[in-house]
């Protein structure tokens, strides 16, 4: 290992980076005079720098910024505290809910009143029975005994 | 790219809520746990220029905002990519930056620079987006040079290509293109915190002192891990190194 603890490391660093100051710098290269380990792991890093430095500059896609507006605008017409629906406060949701609650009771109602026959005539609600039959003997009940 | 400082006269600060923080919403707490003393920023023309649409913007001034969308959304962009590896993903992770920062703009206290707030908030989306994603065992489908806007020339929303321009000819422009590829794979390999160090100085040639204010690190810290990830990435990088 051409570095032998995390000071060389932060210096190797500092250097590659031009960030030490002329003495520390010089100082660093008489150890790397003295370290061809330490030389050659400066260059291999130099190697790994060039090619990370040489990728291509990304831009990004043409219509980003109407994207991001776009997206933007559309969260702020969904916020509930700052948007269009903002104005749509919790109370008013509720009472909104109750008066169509309200109204479509009230409809039901009025279609009952004027239809009253509708529900006499359902077979579910009113079984028709047998001929023959007692209207008042249930199915249970056993049956007649003819002579 | 180099978005490294530039001294310059300072502009007034924006008036605020004193109370108010400039970390933003939903970015992650844990990165600021080695927060380093750094000395006070130095201001240039851009980042006066920065804090008038910044106070244009937190006055609902749309277009103000659209103009800081339009200054930085390569840089952004470009980290992000880097970063996360795939064209698709990295596009709705750099919208989702904007988005977050247009919604933190009230709580910007604007003592520093906006654009490296802007940088935290797009380091932070990124760890997260990338953690979710392994939590999916997210693979990057599509490559970062492999899309048809990657494709694209210059100015057409397309990667610059300058490892594919060193030299000429249609073979030495397949080949750029392949280690360019090759080094990104390579790259989205290493470990996040390795990843974001070298995109910010070797890919962003960012100055330490901004690096410093992005990622929170004390100096050594950042020396020792810039270190690490460069060897992590030579290993990786030996059969592309003649």
């Amino acid at each position: 290992m051409a570095i032998p603890n995390d000071n060389s490391a932060e210096r190797m660093t500092a250097y590659l980076d031009a960030e030490l100051d002329a003495a520390e710098a010089e100082q660093f290269e008489q150890f790397l005079d003295e370290s061809p380990e330490a030389r050659a792991e400066l260059e291999d890093l130099r190697k790994v720098m060039k090619l990370v430095g040489s990728l291509g500059e990304t831009l990004a896609p043409p219509d980003f910024a109407e994207k991001v507006s776009r997206k933007i605008r559309r969260r702020a017409m969904l916020d509930p505290s700052s948007g269009l629906l903002g104005l749509v406060t919790l109370p008013f949701q509720v009472i909104c809910i109750v008066v169509i609650l309200v109204i479509g009771a009230l409809n039901m109602m009025a279609q009952l009143d004027a239809q009253p026959q509708a529900v006499e005539r359902d077979p579910a609600a009113d079984p028709q029975p047998q001929d023959g039959f007692d209207d008042a003997a249930g199915q249970d009940a056993p049956l007649p005994i003819v002579r | 790219m180099n978005v490294g400082a530039t001294l310059g006269t300072p502009d007034a600060p924006l008036a605020v809520d004193p109370g108010a923080t400039d970390a933003p919403e939903g970015v992650d707490a844990a990165a600021g746990t080695e927060l380093a003393v750094v000395e006070p920023e130095p201001l240039d023309a851009n980042d006066a220029r920065d804090r008038r649409l910044v106070r244009r913007a937190r006055a609902g001034d749309g277009r103000a905002f659209e103009e800081l969308i339009h200054l930085y959304q390569h840089r952004i962009f470009g980290l992000v990519l880097r970063m996360i590896g795939n064209r698709q993903e990295a596009e709705d992770v750099a919208q989702e930056v904007f988005i977050t920062v247009h919604r933190a703009l009230a709580s910007y206290r604007g003592e520093g620079r906006f654009y490296t707030w802007l940088y935290r908030i797009a380091t932070n989306t990124c760890k997260n987006r990338i953690k979710y994603l392994r939590g999916r065992n997210f693979h990057r489908s599509v490559p970062v040079d492999e899309t048809p806007e990657a494709q694209a020339p210059t100015g057409e929303g397309g990667a610059t290509a300058s490892l594919q321009s060193q030299v000429a000819g249609p073979e030495a422009t397949v080949e750029g293109s392949r280690l360019e590829a090759a080094i990104q794979a390579e790259l989205a390999e290493l470990e996040p915190e390795h990843r974001l160090l070298i995109v910010l100085r070797d890919v962003q040639g960012m100055s330490y002192s901004d690096i410093l204010r992005i990622t929170g690190l004390q100096e050594g810290t950042l020396k020792s891990r810039l270190h690490r990830a460069r060897l992590a990435l030579k290993d990786r990088l030996r059969p592309y190194m003649k």
